[in-house]
């Protein structure tokens, strides 16, 4: 197989952005970029999927870019999932950006940009690469926040997110150069046996042990900040709120999904070994307190919201917080069928959560047009009965990010805590498992509003807009949620041989 | 010759300063200068690292790799702060305070 088509998601979105770029220039009207900026996503994502079916990228060309890309089955899942965000989010960008007076052809380019930033992280099997393309990513969803240049919200939402972020970037960095010191490698296939066997010399020199330590707690910090997890997450609701909602949406899929693709790498493969030196794979007790810290306090926030996008925020970090006990789940307790389990658990819920996230941004997108939108709960009081088409995507997005059957959330909550309870973490599956109770009462707040309210008199009401892009948009995340809601049985089996080329 | 440890532990002064500044100062340009400055104590850290390990240059071309992505965050980032500017009039990170709970 030619190394070009081994890469072949990556490149087609690089020329995907680039003519992008050609076309926003050369052209008069902007409205058809959000379909060619879709249908690069759905072609790089196509791309994945058929080396998927010809049985992945043989051994010979996957050692060709390796050890800095890693061409495994389970790079090319995240590869189809991430395309599968940016396709959904760049279609609510070619109904949200004109609605909005913000249609500016640099946005798709922008996205897709980031987008292989994206890509890279998940497949970065190197210090070097995996910064590079944590930046890469990063850099244009900066950009993407601060895009509602005449308002002051999305310029500070961008400026807490630029600093934060680049702050977390860096001690991450640090943290891989003191990895390098210690073992002479910054692959992390390299450092795991450098960790395990101390075949360079290093680890039977105890004093590099702390060295060690230090920089796993540097990465996992910066690693923390990237998927919003608390107590790293101020950033996340200011920027999230600031943003352009079809960002919003990029943000708390692709990126997220991204990080924790490059979380899971890190953790499970460079300091994942139970029989690694001293601290290193003393990490999933840390990583359990803060998926209880992430839960908890998101959801308590999550609860005292007015805004509605604030809360769909806070809601993305709590779901930060089941995927950090599903990464703990991964971990097995060093039991390799355990975590197994746990990883397709951990790669099926990222794969329902992008649809289910995506989908709630995008309801929230079609309740409002501009000047009327939909910002608070009030807004939305009696939108069932006057638009009941705009009403339900909301209420169908809002069950599943809750959990209730049989929408995919639930399958995804449920797999993840029972990798818990067989992974050793009962306490933690509880407390999982009594957090997405709490959540329920803020997801069905949306619905009571929608469906139970009428709007006080002479209260600003939120009209829907109208608008082809966002349809076909929910529609395509909404026929996806039911179909892994009701047959989860192939996307698991897929989820699981992902999880198993991981090593 | 001066000892690899001499760079690391300057390395390390420096990404505190650096850290302690992002910290501490209320100035977003000074933030930046901050981040900057911590990049290259890990751009410092890589080099001397790499004299332990001379068979394989990988800590010196991670450097130069970090220099250019530093360089496009700084052009991200001073542009972010250039509009945050031209709305605000201001660049403390203190009067960023418009999106609260």
């Amino acid at each position: 197989m030619s190394i070009w088509f081994a890469l072949s998601p990556i490149l087609v979105l690089a020329v995907g952005a680039l003519g992008l770029m050609m076309a926003d220039a050369f052209s008069k009207s902007r409205s058809d970029l959000a379909l060619g900026s879709f249908i690069t996503f759905l072609s790089a994502g196509l791309f994945a999927v058929a080396l998927w079916i010809m049985g992945g990228v043989p051994a010979e060309t996957a050692k060709l870019v390796a050890p800095w890309i890693i061409l495994d089955k389970f790079t090319l899942f995240f590869e189809a999932t991430l395309c599968l965000g940016g396709a959904i989010s760049s279609l609510l960008a070619g109904g949200y950006l004109p609605e909005h007076d913000l249609d500016r052809g640099e946005f798709y380019a922008l996205m897709l940009l980031s987008a292989i930033g994206a890509l890279l992280l998940a497949a970065a099997g190197e210090i070097l690469a995996l910064f590079i393309g944590l930046e890469t990513m990063s850099l244009g969803v900066y950009a993407m926040t601060a895009f509602r240049r005449t308002n002051p919200r999305s310029a500070e939402g961008a400026l807490k997110y630029f600093l934060l972020g680049s702050f977390a970037a860096a001690l991450l960095l640090y943290g891989g150069a003191l990895l390098y010191g210690a073992t002479g490698t910054t692959s992390l296939t390299g450092i795991r046996d450098a960790l395990t066997s101390g075949q360079f010399g290093s680890l039977r020199d105890p004093s590099r042990l702390p060295m060690v330590v230090l920089s796993m707690v540097f990465i996992l910090v910066g690693l923390a900040f990237k998927v919003s997890a608390v107590p790293f997450h101020m950033w996340t609701p200011d920027a999230y709120q600031g943003a352009p909602t079809p960002a919003t949406a990029f943000m708390s899929v692709v990126v997220k999904g991204a990080a924790l693709a490059t979380m899971m790498r890190v953790m499970l493969v460079a300091f994942g070994d139970k029989g690694s030196a001293s601290w290193a794979s003393g990490w999933p007790p840390v990583v359990a307190g803060l998926a209880i810290a992430t839960m908890v306090v998101a959801n308590l926030i999550a609860i005292r919201q007015e805004n509605v996008k604030r809360m769909l925020a806070y809601s993305s970090i709590a779901h930060a917080g089941y995927l950090l006990v599903g990464l703990v789940a991964s971990w097995g307790s060093g039991n390799p069928q355990v975590a197994a389990e746990g990883r397709a658990a951990l790669l099926f819920y990222i794969l329902q959560y992008t649809v289910t996230q995506a989908g709630a941004f995008g309801a929230l997108i079609l309740c409002g047009s501009r000047g009327r939108e939909a910002v608070s709960y009030e807004d939305l009081a009696g939108l069932g009965r006057r638009h009941p088409a705009a009403a339900l995507p909301f209420a169908v997005f809002c069950v599943s990010l809750a959990g209730i059957p049989p929408t995919a959330g639930f399958f995804g909550k449920l797999y993840i805590f029972r990798a818990a309870i067989e992974g050793g973490f009962t306490g933690l599956a509880v407390i999982g498992l009594l957090n997405s109770a709490l959540s329920v009462y803020y997801y069905l707040r949306v619905l009571v509003y929608l469906y139970m309210r009428e709007p006080a008199p002479g209260a600003p009401q939120a009209i829907p807009m109208r608008s082809g892009y966002v349809t076909a948009a929910l529609v395509l995340a909404g026929v996806l949620l039911l179909y892994f809601g009701l047959l989860p049985g192939r996307s698991l089996e897929m989820a699981l041989s992902a999880a198993k080329s991981l090593i | 010759m001066i000892p690899i440890p001499a760079f690391l532990v300057l390395a390390a002064i420096l990404f505190t300063i650096g850290t302690v500044g992002f910290l501490v100062r209320r100035n977003v340009l000074v933030a930046l200068m901050s981040i900057e400055l911590m990049l290259n104590a890990i751009n410092l850290t890589f080099v001397a690292f790499n004299r332990a390990y001379p068979n394989e240059h990988t800590g010196q071309t991670t450097s130069f790799f970090v220099i250019a992505i530093a360089a496009a965050e700084a052009a991200v980032g001073l542009a972010i702060v250039l509009s945050f500017f031209r709305l605000r009039k201001t660049v403390r990170s203190d009067s960023a305070d418009l999106l609260k709970n």
